[in-house]
């Protein structure tokens, strides 16, 4: 087991891609810190994939930092921890950065003095290698983890998936700008492995994969360096009990690095399980089919807190860059922390920028109401000028010259469409092909944007294009139920109408019936006649028969 | 700022792209001038402003901001492409109805750049080539053979009235000085094979030898030039390899099978318009096929329909004829050689499409 190497470099690779230039150096120098709280927070209700959390606290409450505000009460969903101590000042829609600009449900804090991280909100755990996986993954939960490579996807369900063989820690980090999973290995590799390991003991996982793009030789380094360590550890446990299959270390889930080169988009999900197992994830199935899980470096992080050191996800580890930054960097930031209070601890200048971006370049949102709070998908926010008068970095928007099919995108895509057809399909509004093009394999990397000579946004067609099919299915579906509604109040009414019609018949026969009776026999005299001329008749057979009898008699005396 | 991601952008934008696709065009063009003369760059003037001047009328009338569209120098692209590949001499009036018809019928009149469904200055060269067979064959013998070029005034001359101040007709500066009438290469081999002369004969005569020697160099300029398009990526390797490796294929073939009837590999490759087309007409994105697997089929089709048509057919280029056909056959090309998407399968992907084209059938 430890003979094998360490390192290695990546079997697979994926179709196409880009080299962006990386602007990592500008935040990757700095050490990891911390700064100080903002006065007031706003945290979202939905921060993550599944439903809201329901708020349980009410305003005016007073809450401490690490103390559950807002839970998930049924289906998928992840609580919500205070971030710092303070009072709750009010519950309602903020906003939130929702990429319709329309506000949210939030909860608004204002920070107090207090702030002290009250441990007790977890369950107390014995060593996590001692517990259940079912203790450890309602740790988990109960934490809040999502997964914080920007899907916010519930942690805890994920790791509720059978048969997995091999954990891979998506440490790619390919987008231009971020650095935080980077400095994070930089200076805490030994908290990532323990966070993989203990969700490689949850689902039972043989081995741990770190991949990881060549560029980051100091992280790959430090990385290295844990794994010797821990090797070096269980072999030496191994030599001294004499008894490998006896101690722990023999159970031990393997640990290696897997170098891939440099090039975007190798982070996303599928496109890392390419790199490493040299296979696809079959469509519309999950890694899992693969014997695969895939989780990113700050979500192990944040494994690590809660199991180890009973954390609840009350803040992340953001980067800070953009060429208007004073001291750009990685930093812990609150959840809930506003934009506002950034630009001012960070001296960005507002009147060069209109707007910021929430994640990469490639891949990310930008945000020109800076209200907006840091949530848990944030793990880069960048202060780039923006404004039209000065040289810009981001391209202005202005009409895109015509699509001449050369095919660029093409030779970019990593999931191998042909975005020409899409673009061509959105444009002209056939949803039909457009989904048989795959567009719903679509990734939105950017790739093929990136590439366009003539500058075409084509991701936001595809936006467009997954949105309208989404609403005409939904409409569909809609007009279906409506459909089905009308027929059977159709049916329905002409059942009542049939039932009424031969209600009216069977009584319109009775009275015609009774009517004839009557023709018939008006007033019952014919029947009262008979019946009395029956009398009658029996009376005098009555008395003919005693006469009989009577003289029957006297003939005998 | 942009609405939404990504924000990052990075490629030669398309109207520098058609730019530098006619910076690559200058070592052919140059040495199409050094062989055949002032005419050529006659031709190339003409056929850039006609060009520029019919997509400026159509997008006045379509009400779509000429200044704007003109920048991205498409049209420019499609009138310097007509103008290399017509005679040096062809009347003016010619010249202007090739790169008009060009330019509204084979591209604005389907919605302009990008909705053309055939190469435009190929539909124009096409056009001119059916309607005016004999100007458009008219082609000067390169410059070694002939001892009086017509200078720039006459070629002008040549071109605005048909002949010279002192009575000069095209013809005669295309006759030697032995009373010989000198047809491009292509042209004169074909006409000799329909004559039963071999090969070999053709082939060995000094005159030919010198006059395809200027055809070969003008093939190379535009070879330089291809590769120069292919290392800055402005086109891919798939159509212009395909399309060389398959005229050497099938002209190869046919040459082992008789020599003396059929021309070599070598010829083929260095005459007439090969090189252009390979890699300046047959790469024209918008009309060519546009998958990986797609462009080799093109390309390859292309290169085999050049040596038939060179070969059997009526007329002596084939280039046109066979980019035009293949422009025919992209939609096809492309829809059954889609790659496969991550995560399907080859097949299940094949199925669907008979379910969808099923489907659409039944419609």
């Amino acid at each position: 087991m430890t003979d094998l190497p360490i390192i290695e470099k990546a079997k697979g690779h994926f179709h196409g891609g880009v080299h962006p230039q990386e602007f990592k150096s500008i935040s990757n120098q700095a050490e990891i810190s911390a700064l100080p709280s903002p006065s007031n927070l706003v945290i979202p209700l939905q921060q993550h994939i599944g439903n809201a959390s329901q708020p349980i606290v009410n305003v005016g409450e007073t809450v401490e930092k690490g103390q559950l505000i807002a839970s998930c009460t049924s289906g998928l969903g992840a609580n919500i921890h205070a971030p710092v101590s303070g009072i709750v000042k009010s519950i309602g829609p903020h906003h939130t950065g929702h990429p319709s600009g329309l506000p949210t449900a939030a909860i608004e804090l204002e920070t107090n003095d207090q702030q002290n991280l009250n441990s007790e909100y977890l369950p107390r755990l014995n060593h996590w290698r001692e517990e259940t996986s079912d203790n450890l993954r309602n740790c988990i939960k109960n934490a809040g983890i999502v997964g914080l490579g920007g899907a916010t996807f519930p942690t805890e369900a994920k790791l509720k998936t059978a048969n997995i063989k091999t954990l891979i820690v998506n440490a790619m980090e390919c987008e231009p700008y971020i650095t935080c999973d980077d400095r994070l290995l930089r200076e805490h590799p030994e908290q990532v492995i323990e966070g993989s390991q203990i969700a490689a003991k949850i689902v039972n996982a043989t081995e741990i994969i770190f991949a990881i793009e060549d560029n980051k030789p100091e992280a790959i380094s430090s990385l290295e360096k844990a794994i010797r360590l821990i090797r070096e550890a269980q072999k030496s446990t191994i030599d001294s009990s004499g008894e490998p299959k006896n101690s722990s270390a023999g159970t031990e889930p393997s640990l290696r690095i897997v170098i891939a080169p440099t090039k975007y988009p190798s982070g996303g999900e599928k496109q890392t399980i390419e790199l490493v197992t040299g296979k696809q994830v079959p469509k519309d199935q999950l890694p899992a089919s693969l014997g695969l899980l895939v989780q990113n470096v700050a979500t192990l992080h944040s494994i690590y807190n809660a199991v180890v050191n009973q954390k609840p996800l009350t803040e992340r580890l953001v980067t800070i860059t953009g060429d208007l930054v004073n001291k750009p960097g990685n930093y812990w930031i609150p959840f809930g922390t506003k934009l506002t209070h950034l630009i001012e601890t960070f001296e960005v200048d507002r009147k060069k920028i209109s707007a910021a971006i929430l994640g990469g370049p490639m891949m990310g949102q930008s945000i020109s109401n800076f209200d907006t709070p840091v949530t848990k998908s944030t793990n880069c926010i960048i202060f780039n000028r923006t404004q039209s008068n000065e040289k810009s970095w981001v391209i202005e928007t202005k009409p895109h010259q015509a699509c001449i099919r050369c095919s660029e995108c093409q030779q970019a895509c990593p999931v191998d469409l042909l975005p020409q057809q899409l673009y061509w399909f959105s444009e002209s509004k056939q949803w039909e092909p457009l989904e048989k093009q795959g567009l719903f394999d679509c990734i939105e990397c950017g790739a093929c944007a990136y590439v366009c000579p003539s500058e075409i946004p084509l991701v936001h067609y595809y936006r467009f294009g997954k949105s309208e099919i989404r609403k005409n299915k939904a409409n569909q579906e809609k007009a279906e139920k409506a459909k089905q509604r009308f027929e059977f109040r159709e049916m329905r009414l002409a059942r009542a109408k049939e039932e009424r019609a031969m209600k009216h018949k069977k009584a319109a026969e009775e009275r015609k019936k009774a009517a004839n009776n009557q023709q018939e026999d008006p007033s019952g005299k014919q029947a009262a006649i008979n019946r009395a001329l029956e009398r009658v008749k029996q009376k005098k057979a009555g008395l003919a028969q005693s006469q009989t009898t009577q003289d029957s008699g006297e003939a005998n005396e | 700022m942009k609405l939404s991601s990504p924000f990052f952008h990075h490629s030669l934008p398309t109207n520098k792209v058609m730019l530098l696709v006619i910076l690559a065009l200058i070592p052919g063009a140059a040495i199409q001038f050094y062989f055949f003369g002032y005419g050529v760059l006659i031709n190339l003037i003409l056929c850039s402003i006609f060009a520029v001047t019919a997509e400026y009328f159509v997008l006045y009338l379509r009400n779509r901001a000429p200044q704007e569209v003109l920048k991205d120098n498409s049209a420019l692209l499609t009138g310097i492409l007509l103008g290399l590949a017509i005679p040096t001499t062809l009347p003016i009036w010619m010249t202007f109805i090739g790169t008009w018809f060009a330019i509204i019928f084979a591209k604005q009149l389907y919605g302009g750049l990008g909705l053309n469904p055939f190469n435009p200055a190929m539909v124009g060269y096409v056009l001119l080539l059916i309607s005016f067979p004999v100007e458009m064959t008219a082609w000067m013998p390169s410059r070694d053979l002939t001892a009086n070029q017509p200078s720039l005034v006459q070629s002008l001359e040549l071109v605005l009235f048909s002949q010279t101040s002192s009575g000069l007709t095209v013809n005669d500066f295309r006759t030697l000085a032995d009373g010989y009438t000198m047809a491009t290469p292509l042209d004169h081999v074909k006409t000799e094979h329909v004559l039963g002369k071999m090969s070999s004969e053709i082939f060995s005569k000094e005159l030919f030898q010198a006059n395809q020697n200027g055809w070969m160099w003008v093939n190379f300029g535009y070879l330089i030039g291809g590769i120069y398009l292919l290392f800055n990526k402005v086109i891919r390797w798939q159509i212009p390899v395909s399309l060389l490796a398959s005229i050497f294929v099938t002209s190869g073939v046919l040459n082992l099978f008789d020599e003396e009837l059929f021309s070599s590999s070598w010829f083929h490759l260095t005459s007439g318009a090969t090189m252009l087309g390979a890699f300046f007409i047959a790469t024209d994105p918008v009309s060519a096929a546009t998958t990986p697997k797609g462009r080799l089929i093109y390309g390859a089709s292309i290169g085999f329909l050049v040596v038939i048509i060179r070969t059997f057919g009526g007329y002596p280029e084939a280039i046109a004829f066979a980019v035009l056909l293949l422009n025919l056959a992209t939609p096809t090309i492309d829809h059954y050689t889609k790659p496969t998407i991550y995560g399907h399968s080859k097949d299940q992907q094949d199925q669907d499409d008979d379910k969808q084209n099923g489907t659409a059938a039944n419609e």
